[in-house]
């Protein structure tokens, strides 16, 4: 009898165990197909002088670690690496600080929220080519708006893109504009769920704004500020499209991006080999900005 | 978990060979029976004459016709990609000069002259130097690109000057520097991307006597005929900013800039327009000796090695260069590389800019022809963005180019 309810059960486990395998094997399948095929066949391919046209008529070879000291010994990537870093650390303190300041003033409204959640959010909204090509031609030295205005009021204006000493902070600039709208909302999001009743245990313990905000609301939604840092980190490591459509890398590469580089080192000339080196550095330098929260997150 | 993870091995495995191996029928057909033929153009006034020439063509061989309109770097990749599949997607693609070398390198465009194709003679011979390889045909000129000198007529008349009293790169200095004292713009450039950084510049290089490359295909930008043209260009480009292309053009336009090296397929100047253009007279310095200056940017087209349809291809293409129908793009902006269109009398009554890019187009140069020079222009144009922003002077930067070029060329 007690052997029967064993064998019961044990079958009851096993066909529940059956029945998750069967649950997550198309995530697996998916997983593998389009994460993990890609991934293992760009570390091949970054073992070897692959060229997509050259490849035609003569195969790829081995060249082991090549691509790898050429790329890490390029003066040019690495102040690449350099640009990528500062742009990460500008945007992302900027984007947290003003997404931050944007749901605190948001969520103490008493009227208007939705209207203003929905105004601050279109920034988001926009494709990155839209808003690109907007501030382009805001800041046009042609007939650009800003510089119309500069001029109007007799402060000296620039040539935004073009020039080393202001092209650099239109692109954190333009980062900024765009992206704070999805940290506020995601902070905003986080904010309605911090229970009032500490608000007003702080408030009737005599508790300022600023303490209230250092010890009831910075701690209650602490996760969601670690979890828009590492998003933002992440998103900000990889910036293109900006750069690409806005300055292309220059001036004099002081805007050039890891991806930037990559594009017009090894994607533009179609020397995939080379680019799958710098996909690989690239990956494991966000694999490591984001160790902390992975490491947390499998814990 | 072991025979999942081997299943799901097994189906990923399964799955990738069936996409590699997928038959991807580029025979065009449509729904209704016809062929159908797919073009790769540039975008812009290019793919747009040939666009307005197509219905006539469908018509008469029953074939629908799709056009895919890309950027210039859009355009390569869209066909280097294309060409490493069995069969093509494409079957017509414009092919700047420059990738010549590298597509029939590697195959990637089929010989015209197998098809019947062959170039005649009302095509501007110095347009056709890139389309043989040895004796065959693998492209034709479609659409006369060549550099030329735009300026604001206006500002050019403030410094003394009008465009046939222009000759040499000291009078364009000149006006520059008259046009940046009295608080405008002088010489625009495009400081976007490498590849516009050194074309801008090859015309001034050319009139200096320089060039890129020795016969040997070896690297020459750390020469004594280089540095000189970098230092002039320098004392030039100081006199102006960099813009990107529509604020270059409308700076010229609107008389902010004096002058920039531009392209006709850009403006189309008359009597009452304020700004004209002109072919550079390739010398540097009044009376001294001129070279040819001109840069060719022709966008030339082909047909792709992997087309389904490539006797209907050669047709469309045979039609397109036909030299009435060329003519008969005039009108929309069309630069045919053709004799009987750039000196026709009645077009030059209504567009008599014809005439300098005639002149310009006899007289031009094409970019280097060889397979590296997309990461050439990428390395010269990232050591001349250094040294216009004086990150490099002209020494360091010219000498780090070198030996990064010799090395590329080195292979």
């Amino acid at each position: 009898m007690k052997r029967n309810i064993l064998l019961n059960q044990n079958s009851a486990d096993a066909q529940t165990r059956r029945f998750g395998l069967s649950m997550i094997t198309p995530t697996i399948v998916v997983l593998l197909v389009m994460t993990a095929y890609p991934l293992i066949f760009t570390l091949v391919y970054s073992f070897t002088d692959y060229n997509l046209l050259r490849n035609l008529r003569q195969p790829a070879s081995f060249i082991a670690l090549k691509n790898y000291t050429d790329l890490l010994t390029n003066a040019y990537f690495q102040q690449s690496i350099w640009n990528t870093v500062k742009f990460t650390i500008l945007a992302v303190i900027f984007e947290m600080l003003i997404g931050f300041a944007l749901a605190l003033f948001v969520n103490s409204l008493r009227r208007g929220q939705k209207i203003m959640r929905t105004l601050l959010l279109l920034p988001y909204l926009l494709p990155t080519v839209t808003v690109a090509l907007i501030w382009r031609m805001m800041l046009s030295p042609n007939y650009g708006i800003v510089n119309q205005v500069l001029e109007a009021i007799g402060l000296p204006v620039y040539n935004w893109f073009s020039d080393i000493h202001t092209a650099f902070g239109m692109l954190v600039l333009i980062d900024v504009w765009q992206s704070a709208p999805f940290v506020f909302l995601l902070l905003y999001a986080a904010l309605q769920s911090v229970p009032q009743s500490q608000y007003e245990a702080a408030r009737i313990d005599g508790a300022g704004r600023m303490k209230i905000l250092f010890y009831v609301t910075i701690p209650n939604i602490k996760n969601s500020l670690a979890l828009c840092a590492l998003l933002r980190t992440i998103d900000s490591f990889r910036l293109f499209d900006k750069v690409n459509l806005l300055t292309g890398g220059g001036p004099a590469n002081s805007t050039s991006t890891i991806t930037q580089y990559l594009y017009n080192y090894g994607i533009s000339s179609l020397d995939f080999g080379f680019g799958s080196a710098g996909a690989i550095v690239m990956t494991i330098l966000v694999l490591i900005l984001s160790s902390v929260y992975i490491k947390r997150a499998i814990q | 978990m072991k025979k999942l993870l081997a299943m799901a091995l097994a189906l990923t495995m399964v799955l990738s060979m069936a996409a590699c191996g997928g038959n991807n029928s580029g025979e065009g057909g449509s729904a209704d029976g016809t062929t159908e033929l797919n073009l790769i153009l540039r975008a812009g006034t290019y793919a747009d004459v040939i666009k307005e020439c197509l219905p006539t063509f469908e018509q008469e061989h029953n074939v629908t016709v799709n056009v895919q309109e890309l950027s210039e770097s859009d355009l390569y990749s869209g066909i280097a990609l294309d060409a490493i599949n069995a069969e093509g997607s494409y079957d017509l693609c414009m092919v700047d000069g420059s990738w010549m070398a590298e597509f029939t390198e590697n195959g990637v465009l089929a010989n015209l002259s197998d098809l019947g194709y062959t170039l005649d003679d009302d095509i501007i011979p110095a347009t056709t130097s890139i389309c043989y390889v040895g004796d065959d045909v693998y492209l034709a000129p479609y659409y006369g690109n060549v550099t030329v000198l735009m300026f604001n007529k206006a500002n050019v008349e403030a410094a003394g000057y009008d465009a046939s009293t222009i000759t040499s790169l000291e009078d364009i200095l000149t006006i520059c520097q008259q046009a940046q004292a009295d608080g405008k713009l002088g010489f625009i450039y495009r400081g976007d991307g490498q590849n516009n950084l050194v074309v801008d510049f090859l015309p001034i290089l050319l009139s200096y006597g320089g060039w890129v490359l020795d016969e040997n295909n070896q690297p020459t930008v750390n020469t004594d005929a280089f540095k000189d043209a970098m230092n002039y260009y320098l004392d030039l480009i100081a006199t102006g900013e960099a813009q990107v292309k529509d604020d270059l053009i409308a700076s010229v336009d609107t008389g902010a800039g004096t002058m920039g090296i531009g392209w006709p397929g850009w403006y189309t100047p008359t009597a009452d327009t304020p700004a004209d253009y002109i072919a550079l007279t390739g010398a540097s310095t009044a009376g001294g000796e001129t070279h040819n200056a001109n840069v060719y940017g022709i966008w030339t087209i082909g047909i792709p090695a992997n087309s389904q349809n490539k006797e209907l291809a050669a047709e469309l293409l045979t039609y397109l260069m036909d030299p009435e129908v060329q003519k008969s793009t005039v009108p929309s902006g069309g630069v045919p590389c053709r004799y009987s269109s750039l000196q026709d009398p009645e077009i030059l009554e209504t567009y008599p800019q014809y005439e300098v890019v005639c002149q310009a187009l006899e007289s031009g140069v094409y970019r280097p022809v060889i397979s590296e020079w997309t990461q050439f222009y990428t390395i010269l144009g990232t050591e001349m963005d250094n040294i216009i922003n004086g990150i490099k002077t002209v020494d360091e930067g010219l000498a780090d180019a070198q030996a990064q070029l010799e090395e590329l060329m080195a292979g």
